[in-house]
């Protein structure tokens, strides 16, 4: 009997969404580069391009509608994120860090975009290489500042502590500087974009699924896509929350290499 | 959360990672290497206590 419940179940047809839904096929020709995300990428670039060019170009003392919201996001990476935590040296990293935040918002934000509708960021290769970029700008921006010599005794040794001790934490602080934090901080974004897409998949194609089943399952797929409804709105708050983080530790690793102590 | 403490929370799981990978990878090794079965542990545990260790000398001195 159990069996044949299954059977039936497997009957039904209902694939679940997997890691496989997120390797799309090329949209023309044979080769990966032109793939979904890959133009995404591009899109996002004419967008946030766009978009700013047009909020800046006829600026004004009294701001318009656009000339405002672009100053806002500006602003906001500006003084919120590279004046506040990296301090009087901010104002050369601000370009850095806004394009970091500008890019990477925008390509997760389309994970809810109606017609794109996939977060560039959960395909793994392009966090790897944001937070490879801000792995080379921190230690760079570091060595330069302090000499590689100092940098890298400084975070070695940390200055007041018994030295047998350095045989246990000199291996950690050595793996956390150039291992961990830049794999942390590529993973956290990849793995917030591809559950947020998977869970989105999960509701919708599984209310979807439920309106195609019995009267009784009908009945229950709006609550299935009341809830995909509910996680996209919660998708928005973690795909900003996410482009802000991965921006905000940026300016932090930095602010790290430029200070004197760590 | 204020800046800081985020700083703060990243920083201490970054350690405390790291800690677990390394000792505890070379408490595995040792394991491998001299057949015997409780190095990893006690890798993990002095890797632990090293990351804490850590975390303390950066965040919990002032």
């Amino acid at each position: 009997m159990r069996v044949q419940l299954l059977s039936e179940a497997q009957g039904e047809g209902f694939v679940p969404p997997s890691s496989g839904d997120f390797e799309l096929p090329p949209i023309f020709g044979e080769n990966a580069l032109t793939t979904k995300p890959i133009f995404l990428l591009f899109l996002s670039v004419i967008l946030i391009s766009a978009f700013f060019i047009l909020a800046s170009r006829k600026a004004a003392v009294v701001p318009s509608k656009l000339q405002f919201a672009g100053e806002s996001v500006y602003g906001f990476v500006r003084n919120g994120l590279a004046r506040d935590v990296i301090g009087h040296e901010f104002l050369r990293f601000v370009p850095y860090l806004f394009t970091l935040f500008t890019f990477i918002l925008v390509n997760n934000v389309f994970g809810i975009v109606p017609l794109l509708q996939f977060p560039t960021m959960s395909r793994i290769s392009f966090p790897y290489i944001l937070a490879l970029s801000v792995y080379l700008v921190f230690h760079y921006v570091g060595i330069r500042k302090q000499g590689a010599f100092k940098y890298f005794k400084e975070i070695m040794f940390m200055p007041g502590v018994p030295k047998a001790a350095y045989i246990l934490i000199t291996p950690l602080e050595i793996l956390t500087f150039f291992v961990v934090r830049p794999l942390t901080l590529a993973l956290r974004l990849f793995a917030n974009m591809f559950a947020g897409h998977l869970l989105l998949l999960v509701f919708i194609l599984g209310g979807e699924h439920l309106l195609q089943g019995v009267i009784g399952l009908k009945l229950i797929s709006p609550f299935a896509f009341g809830i995909g409804i509910v996680l996209t709105f919660f998708e928005f708050m973690v795909q900003c929350l996410q482009a802000y983080i991965f921006t905000l530790l940026a300016a932090l690793y930095i602010a790290g290499a430029l200070a004197d102590e760590h | 959360m204020p800046k800081s403490e985020e700083n703060a929370m990243w920083s201490i799981f970054g350690y405390l990672l790291s800690g677990l990978l390394f000792w505890g990878g070379f408490g595995y090794g040792l394991d491998k290497w001299l057949d015997k079965n409780y190095f990893t542990l006690i890798g993990l545990l002095v890797g632990i206590s090293g990351a804490i260790y850590l975390v303390w000398l950066r965040f919990g001195r002032e």
